[in-house]
């Protein structure tokens, strides 16, 4: 999978492409918005990610690039800029999502991994994990072609952990994730842990294997 | 308080009255010496055209009928020696017709009458002293009263014309409101002083509202710069949580600097999002129940209740309409909500309220009743706990504002109540 990665900020670029890199992602970098244009008008890639400050020209101005030649790029814009308008303008540009600064690259990691899934499968997107088997805009689970029911928040948390697989995902990240809006206000993380136990039962109880491992009593990961 | 013309009022009337009557005495004095004067001089006329007209043909014989029908000029025999001659005295004399005694001017002189000598005495009633003073007074306080009417009516006139571009400042500054950015446009006058206020007053505005502007400007710029250290900050955190050699201790220390971050984070949102209420970035207003927004929060704020076993009890008596930016008002739903799980004791009772255009949060908590005044001030209050970002409250408070909500706090019962009326 190749990935770009447009943003000014060096340090937080290479963070993305370390964190990213170690799994079956290929991540290119493009500090200015020349630099991005050039690249994207030679190159195709799996996910962009677009800064939307850049030196040289606005951010959205790359989406409209991208939209004059007809790219199926998917892309995800993170911002410094949090206003509604922006996310509007964003997603109305033909951004597939808005990440607002900052953000935990686990919460990235997921987000490019839906992206890319969905354009790759559209409406089919079904995830197959050797037993497990998830119907990603269905939101059913099978274990074993079992059905599970899973609470809203543990399905959220289950497609989150893969798509961050072998990965440790703090225990904020996961918080913030399930919290989505109220996320700001947020200053009690235990809940993750009662969803993360429930989570764990449901599967085990349906014989899955336990792919969820505590790291460090301080995080998450999907081993695989 | 006095207003300025009920003073000027007070100081005039006390002067005038005081200077009126201090000038009594002198007034009297004056009076009666030109009274005096003036009927000392008649007397002597009087003389005048006595010897002139009536001496040379005056006959002894006559005397008795003379005196019979003069009153104030007679002719006495020669024998009243001791009084001094020509010249004026003053002497009482009982009046039988008032009766009472009166005050006479009088004048004794020698005649000759058929060459035999005879007193002349001329007398000349005089005001009584009593009389002159009361009728000094009853003028003196006519005069006071028209004064103090003339005063009255000058002063309201100069008060209402002079002072109106005073009081028209006045009124201007009282309506002044330094974050709704409305510089007062002060009327032009033609007076020196009200020209010198007016122009020192627009300066300080001026100047207040530049530094309040930069001041907000700054923290919305500072906020804004610190989302890019903090991504990368954040970032690198979650790739160090990733190093399989991480040890135990290292893990504890990562702990914390997670902790720090997501409250950093915090606190910026949160500045972020009062610039933003500040500068009117949150126009779009729609129509929503309050209710609603109760019912959407509390299942949120029930699992976060949890962990300290708090019981979440609700009493919905009305239903309330909103004309408001929706996701504001969520947020000041939300801030109360968090605060009262936040500073809650552990198996304590949160009371959601709602009645009339009322809503009520109350909490059981600290037993003692917090300090209103600091309360919704930006980083205010004097707990530092490590969870607060200290904005949440103010947040409540700008929002309110906004839409001229009211909101209060107050200690009932050993429970902390905040209370926003619509």
């Amino acid at each position: 999978m190749k990935i770009l990665i447009i943003e000014d900020e060096r340090e937080l670029a290479q963070s993305i492409a370390t964190y990213l890199t170690d799994e079956n992602y290929r991540c290119e970098m493009a500090a200015t918005y020349d630099d991005a244009i050039s690249k994207i008008d030679i190159y195709s890639y799996d996910c962009i990610l677009l800064d939307l400050m850049l030196p040289g020209g606005d951010g959205l101005k790359v989406l409209e690039e991208l939209k004059r030649l007809q790219k199926q790029d998917g892309v995800i814009i993170i911002s410094a800029k949090d206003s509604l308008e922006d996310k509007i303008a964003g997603l109305h540009t033909g951004a597939d999502d808005y990440l607002a600064k900052p953000f935990h690259l686990s919460e990235l990691g997921a987000r490019i991994y839906s992206v890319i899934r969905r354009k790759q499968f559209g409406n089919s997107n079904i995830l197959q994990v050797n037993e497990l088997k998830i119907d990603i805009p269905a939101k059913k689970v099978m274990v074993s072609d079992k059905p599970v029911t899973l609470t809203k928040k543990e399905f959220d948390l289950l497609v989150f952990l893969i798509g961050n697989k072998n990965r440790v995902i703090s225990k904020a990240a996961l918080a913030e994730h399930l919290s989505g809006d109220m996320a700001d206000m947020l200053d009690n993380h235990d809940f993750v842990y009662a969803h993360i136990k429930n989570l764990k039962k449901k599967l085990s109880e349906a014989g899955c294997t336990d792919y969820i491992k505590t790291a460090y009593g301080m995080g998450y990961k999907w081993e695989q | 308080m006095k207003r300025l013309l009920n003073k000027t009022l007070l100081y005039y009337t006390v002067f005038a009255t005081i200077i009126l009557l201090l000038s009594i005495p002198f007034l009297y004095w004056m009076m009666e010496k030109l009274y005096t004067d003036d009927v000392d001089e008649a007397i002597l006329l009087r003389k005048k055209e006595f010897v002139t007209n009536n001496l040379r043909s005056l006959r002894i014989n006559d005397i008795p009928v003379w005196n019979k029908f003069n009153r104030d000029i007679r002719i006495l025999p020669d024998t009243v020696l001791s009084k001094p001659k020509d010249s004026i005295i003053q002497e009482i004399f009982f009046d039988e017709m008032v009766p009472e005694w009166e005050p006479y001017r009088v004048l004794y002189t020698k005649v000759q009458i058929e060459n035999q000598p005879y007193i002349l005495m001329i007398q000349l009633n005089l005001v009584e002293s009593e009389d002159l003073i009361k009728t000094i007074i009853r003028l003196y306080l006519g005069i006071l009263f028209s004064l103090l009417l003339v005063i009255f009516f000058i002063t309201r006139f100069i008060s209402n014309r002079l002072w109106k571009p005073f009081y028209d400042t006045l009124e201007k500054v009282k309506q002044f409101n330094l974050e709704q950015h409305n510089q007062p446009q002060f009327t032009v006058t033609k007076i020196k002083e009200f020209d010198q206020l007016n122009a020192s007053l627009d300066k300080l505005i001026r100047s207040n509202l530049r530094s309040y502007t930069s001041q907000k400007k700054f923290t919305q710029n500072a906020a804004h710069e610190l989302q890019t250290p903090l991504a990368v900050f954040q970032s690198k955190l979650d790739l160090l949580l990733q190093d399989k050699s991480l040890t135990q201790a290292q893990s504890v220390i990562l702990q914390s600097l997670y902790e720090a971050a997501s409250r950093l984070s915090r606190i910026n949102k949160n500045l972020l999002l009062l610039a933003k209420i500040e500068n009117n970035q949150f126009t779009e207003v729609s129509s929503f129940r309050l209710n609603e927004l109760i019912e959407q929060s509390v299942p949120y704020f029930t699992e976060q209740a949890t962990p300290k076993e708090l019981v979440i009890e609700q009493s919905i008596q009305s239903d309330i309409a909103l004309q408001a930016n929706q996701g504001l008002a969520e947020i000041m739903l939300n801030n109360l909500l968090l605060n009262a799980i936040r500073h809650n004791i552990e198996k304590g009772i949160i009371e959601i309220r709602v009645q009339d255009r009322m809503l009520e949060v109350s909490n059981t908590g600290g037993s003692h009743a917090l300090d209103a005044g600091g309360l919704f001030k930006r980083f205010g209050n004097s707990q530092t706990d490590a969870h607060n970002s200290g904005l949440g409250l103010a947040i409540v408070k700008e929002i309110c504002d906004r839409y001229g909500w009211v909101v209060h706090y107050r200690f009932v019962l050993d429970r902390h109540v905040f209370s926003v009326k619509f």
